[in-house]
């Protein structure tokens, strides 16, 4: 893969894929326009991390479209960690999946990493990306390893309603449709289950008699559960939805590359941007007294943690080390520990409330903030990312 | 449990618990979709329950445990309580975790309305459970979108906080937080509707009887642990369950043995009673006598609620709350109050301990078939109404 040259690249070029393999970087002009109007009202030079701090913030306090405009840009500056994450993941877990689509199918949750990051407490949208897209790589990897093991009668049971209307809307039905097969799946679910002995995995078809009760079921309830006005249906074509719905709930879990964020509409109310807003963000983001004050919290929550850690038993420290550092499965922290498995899940969490519990305090005592679960949840954040940078002191190339 | 592969299961930040076994539960259940419901909840609640009392809440306690056949048959979840706090589990087998999805019941009845709302996802196959995340009534109430179809709030991923720990340490941290919003109460079912929708909704038949009728009514009815428990055992196609003469006549039912139900021979033993009876002044215990009994915790002490027959009338009996230890006492203030089977109050329907007294009764003459809910002030642990039918 080509690295990316100066920062008006980074923030305004896509990663294409030839296949599996990373391709050429595609530019949107848009974006590109955008990025050069802000360095040329910069002053001095600024490097990249501050420049994504700097469209954070946009996104965070702006209305739409300089929200979408930031949103876009940072989607861009994240391509890259985005594309390592994704290829080291596939290699370690043998993935089915290719790297282009794990790509993808974390890219498409950037919101995530906008939402969840918290400038307050890190400088490092960077690092703090690679422990959110690795965590959505894995789980997407999860997922997919449950859904290519399961029948389709046993997907039928592990999957929720909101998964199984975006997967029909995908696969193009109406709305009128997407009712129906709903419909059909809710009669499923409730007359026919796995059970003590029968796994969900392997759920076999229903018998010829419970097709019956369920299409019974579904033309006693049409009537009052839909909307529109729907015709009696046979055994035979509920069957013939389920499988559909299945199948399309399989096709949701390889997503289709996105298109670059900035999007047709956008573009022009880009260019006519009333710039005030941002020109007075970007001052405030130049002044020196907020990135001091920053570091300086920053600096505190490091020592703070580092001392934190250094207190606990031996055995905590090897965990942390094992589970952020080695990036290691809990099957494989377990065996070298010599505990159960089911320990290390435990454990972490125990230790995780620790810390979280220090952290907690600290921001009371420290930055006078009255520690709701907002607060703590957003410091349960920073959390995660400051033990993953601490101990893996970043895999990137 | 192990895996050949390196199962990325294991490495996200959630919570995994161990699923103790998978037992199939006992009871009976409407439709297959209940009966798995039931073993969901069932086995999230045997993997959660010991792992919230060893490491935050040792005085955890399933609530309703009496009555979980008649909740899982209605509606997904399962409520525990701790220090004056109610968490509910809400299982799924959806490996998706995009949203929770939580019942109206448990967001909108004032007696079922809880402090947070735990998701839950569990993978049979693989014998383990996954604390996805939490909400609270407050957030839920905010930021759910309600699905009318299904009567479920519904709250997107985005908005549920993943980390179960920020639960405790906003507990300790900032204990003044508000959970909950306000409910309106439900306006209240009088008998012969009530008895409509039993008899409308007993109806095996109706597969989703929960979507069946107004959610006004159909809440007001599953409120009421009574009619609940009739829905359920009429569903079942169980005969009456709780009739007073019946259980004398040939034994408790298991239902209410389950519910804490018991026969005992009562030994005689002198009248005390300077106090005069708040209603018939007739007979007293004969000797020897046989009486129906239920034990409360109340207050966290033990007592006992005795129900029998007055001698010599047909058709009257006596209730008694009684300390189960000897030097026990039942404190000023506290009532011993009768109702009818839709709550409403009847001329002598209670009795008040004006100071320390060694028991509280009511006795009442009662109608054939005619149903009574007793309940005592303050509530005894994990009350729940039940209507005692003669």
């Amino acid at each position: 893969m080509p690295s990316r040259q100066g920062l008006v690249e980074i923030f305004s070029t896509f990663l294409q894929f030839n296949a599996d393999r990373p391709g050429r970087w595609i530019a949107d002009p848009r974006l590109q326009r955008s990025m050069q109007r802000c360095l040329e009202q910069s002053p001095q030079t600024e490097s990249a991390s501050f420049w994504a701090l700097y469209w954070h913030k946009v996104w965070q306090t702006q209305e739409v479209p300089s929200s979408q405009l930031a949103a876009a840009h940072i989607t861009a500056y994240l391509q890259e960690v985005c594309y390592w994450v994704a290829q080291r993941i596939s290699t370690n877990f043998a993935s089915q999946q290719s790297v282009a689509d794990l790509f993808q199918t974390a890219m498409a949750k950037v919101h995530r990493i906008l939402q969840g990051f918290n400038p307050q407490y890190s400088a490092n949208l960077k690092g703090y990306a690679e422990f959110v897209f690795s965590n959505l790589v894995k789980e997407s990897l999860r997922q997919s390893q449950e859904v290519d093991i399961c029948t389709d009668w046993g997907l039928l049971h592990k999957l929720g309603k909101k998964r199984l209307v975006e997967a029909l809307q995908n696969a193009g039905l109406s709305e009128k449709e997407v009712a129906a097969y709903v419909l059909a799946w809710k009669c499923f679910q409730e007359l026919y289950t796995p059970d003590a002995t029968r796994k969900t995995r392997k759920l076999s078809k229903p018998d010829p008699a419970t097709w019956q009760a369920i299409a019974k079921l579904y033309n006693a309830q049409r009537l009052s559960q839909l909307a529109a006005p729907s015709p009696e249906m046979p055994p035979e074509t509920l069957e013939k939805w389920l499988l559909t719905s299945a199948k399309a709930v399989r096709n949701l879990l390889y997503p289709k590359p996105i298109v670059p964020a900035a999007d047709q509409e956008m573009g022009d109310l880009i260019d006519n941007l009333p710039n005030v807003q941002q020109e007075s963000l970007l001052a405030e983001a130049i002044r020196q007294e907020e990135a001091t004050l920053r570091q300086t919290q920053q600096q505190q929550l490091t020592e703070l943690l580092t001392a934190t850690i250094a207190s606990l038993e031996p055995e905590a420290q090897t965990l942390l080390q094992a589970y952020y550092g080695a990036e290691q499965t809990q099957q494989q922290i377990a065996k070298q520990l010599g505990i159960q498995q089911f320990h290390v899940s435990r454990r972490l969490t125990r230790l995780r409330k620790t810390l979280l519990t220090t952290l907690g305090q600290w921001a009371k005592a420290t930055l006078h903030v009255s520690p709701t679960s907002d607060v703590i949840e957003g410091m349960s954040a920073v959390l995660e990312e400051w033990l993953a940078t601490h101990y893996r002191h970043s895999t990137l190339p | 449990m192990t895996f050949d592969v390196p199962s990325p299961t294991w490495l996200d930040t959630h919570l995994y618990l161990e699923i103790p076994e998978i037992r199939e539960p006992e009871a009976a259940f409407s439709t297959p979709g209940s009966r798995w419901r039931a073993t969901l909840n069932q086995t999230a609640l045997a993997a959660i329950l010991p792992w919230l009392q060893s490491e935050y809440a040792p005085t955890a306690k399933v609530w309703r445990s009496g009555a979980l056949s008649s909740l899982w048959d209605a509606v997904n979840g399962t409520a525990i309580t701790f220090d004056g706090l109610r968490l509910v589990l809400l299982p799924t087998t959806a490996i998706e975790a995009d949203e929770l999805r939580v019942p109206q019941e448990w967001v909108d009845l004032p007696s079922w309305v809880a402090d947070y709302y735990l998701a839950v996802q569990v993978n049979i196959d693989e014998g383990w459970l996954r604390i996805d995340g939490y909400t609270t009534h407050q957030r839920l109430k905010a930021q759910a979108r309600y699905d009318a179809d299904d009567r479920t709030y519904n709250l997107d991923a985005t908005h549920l906080i993943q980390d179960i720990n920020v639960l405790w340490v906003t507990r300790e941290l900032c204990p003044e937080e508000t959970l909950r919003a306000d409910v309106a109460t439900l306006p209240a079912l009088p008998l012969a509707q009530a008895e409509n929708l039993l008899k409308r909704l007993g109806n095996p038949a109706v597969t989703f009887p929960r979507l069946e009728v107004p959610f006004q009514l159909w809440g007001a009815l599953l409120e009421h642990g009574g009619w609940r428990q009739r829905l359920y055992e009429l569903r079942q196609g169980l005969p009456e369950q709780w009739s007073a003469q019946q259980w004398f006549q040939s034994g408790i039912s298991h239902l209410a043995q389950q519910l804490g139900w018991s026969q005992m021979t009562l030994q005689p033993i002198a009248v005390t009673g300077m106090r005069s009876a708040p209603s018939l002044e007739s007979g007293w215990r004969k000797s020897q006598s046989q009486t129906l009994v239920r034990g409360l915790t109340i207050a966290g002490a033990d007592y006992e609620l005795l129900v029998l027959p007055l001698e010599g009338e047909v058709s009257a009996w006596r209730f008694e709350l009684r300390p189960v230890a000897a030097e026990q006492m039942i404190p000023a203030g506290w009532t011993l109050r009768l109702l009818t089977e839709d709550l409403q109050a009847f001329p002598n329907n209670e009795d008040t301990a004006t100071e320390t007294i060694s028991e509280l009764y009511v006795e009442v003459a009662v109608e054939p078939g005619e149903g009574l809910v007793w309940e005592v002030n303050p509530l005894p642990e994990d009350y729940d109404r039940e209507v005692l039918r003669f």
